[in-house]
């Protein structure tokens, strides 16, 4: 590579290797479970944060006195919250690739999360089968499980996406 | 006055009532990016604008739970705020991309209620619907709400 002048050229990008991230559709396999990456503690300030700008005027998720009122030991972490980071750690796994939700179903709450509780998330293949209107992409159904560290299940969900195939896609 | 409304309890619904609720929302970019990243969705089709724009979509997409989250909202001062806990989704759709700057408005309707020792549980419905009148997000929605306080009858 040539030097350009007094400074050293940048290199040429184009011969760096793309690191790869997501699985297509013929990655995925009926029974294959993926333990998802990372897991997210989730505190005080992310449940408050994400509650207030999702206008989710509950005291629960908002009044740490009126939660202790209630029973609770803390302010309670808003339960959309807790699904919505279960999708977003498992997003690299199962749909980064590309390719909308078509659905999620049977989301189950079945413990409360508290502010500085760890949230990890494993997922299973249920189903997979081709789209009949749209030949580059399947579609694939997974059931996801959320727990806390001390393996206390929070949600269970299943959801369903479009995956694409390989060559296609992001 | 109380810390949640009086009106908002369990015996306050009836099956098939259905309710406009009274704020909508812009959606716009910061909050669809911070909270899309809050919850560590790592999908470019909600980070990468340049890349989005050689796509049908041509721009970032708002992330569907942070929609449904924001509408889901918008309908929790109304259905909500005297709940005990939240128990579940179901049939959770997103009908129609939403883009940074749509506008949405929640809409409900009670499709069961169930009356429990510790209060009652009802099942809503919710709708999503943008500034062009399209349903953007519907799903179902499964809360048990505590019954008025003896003597706080309505």
């Amino acid at each position: 590579m040539q030097a350009k002048g007094p400074f050293v050229s940048d290199p040429d990008f184009s011969t760096f290797k793309p690191w790869r991230r997501g699985n297509r559709f013929e990655d995925f396999e009926v029974g294959q479970v993926f333990t998802h990456h990372w897991g997210r503690t989730l505190t005080a300030g992310d449940a408050t944060l994400f509650a207030s700008v999702a206008h989710r005027y509950c005291p629960l998720y908002l009044n740490a006195e009126y939660a202790k009122s209630e029973g609770h030991d803390d302010l309670v972490v808003d339960p959309l919250l807790v699904l919505a980071t279960a999708i977003g750690l498992s997003v690299e796994d199962l749909s980064e690739a590309g390719g909308p939700f078509l659905g999620v179903n049977q989301v189950e709450f079945e413990a409360p999360l508290y502010p500085g509780d760890t949230l990890t998330c494993v997922s299973e293949v249920l189903e997979k089968r081709e789209s009949e209107s749209r030949p580059n992409t399947g579609i694939v159904t997974w059931r996801t499980t959320g727990s806390k560290q001390d393996g206390q299940v929070v949600v269970r969900y299943s959801r369903t996406n479009l995956v694409v195939k390989q060559g296609r896609g992001a | 006055m109380n810390i949640t409304g009086n009106d908002t309890y369990f015996e306050d619904f009836e099956v098939g009532q259905r309710i406009k609720h009274a704020r909508g929302t812009t959606i716009d970019e910061v909050e669809n990016q911070m909270l899309t990243k809050l919850v560590m969705n790592t999908a470019s089709g909600h980070w990468n604008e340049h890349a989005m724009k050689d796509t049908p979509f041509g721009s970032r997409l708002v992330f569907g739970f942070i929609t449904a989250s924001m509408v889901i909202g918008l309908a929790t001062q109304d259905t909500g705020e005297n709940a005990v806990k939240e128990l579940g989704f179901d049939k959770i759709r997103f009908k129609k991309p939403v883009f940074h700057g749509d506008t949405v408005y929640a809409y409900t309707e009670v499709l069961d209620m169930k009356s429990t020792q510790d209060g009652g549980i009802i099942t809503f419905k919710h709708w999503g619907v943008n500034q062009k009148e399209e349903v953007v997000f519907e799903g179902e929605r499964r809360v048990l709400l505590k019954k008025h306080p003896v003597g706080n009858a309505s």
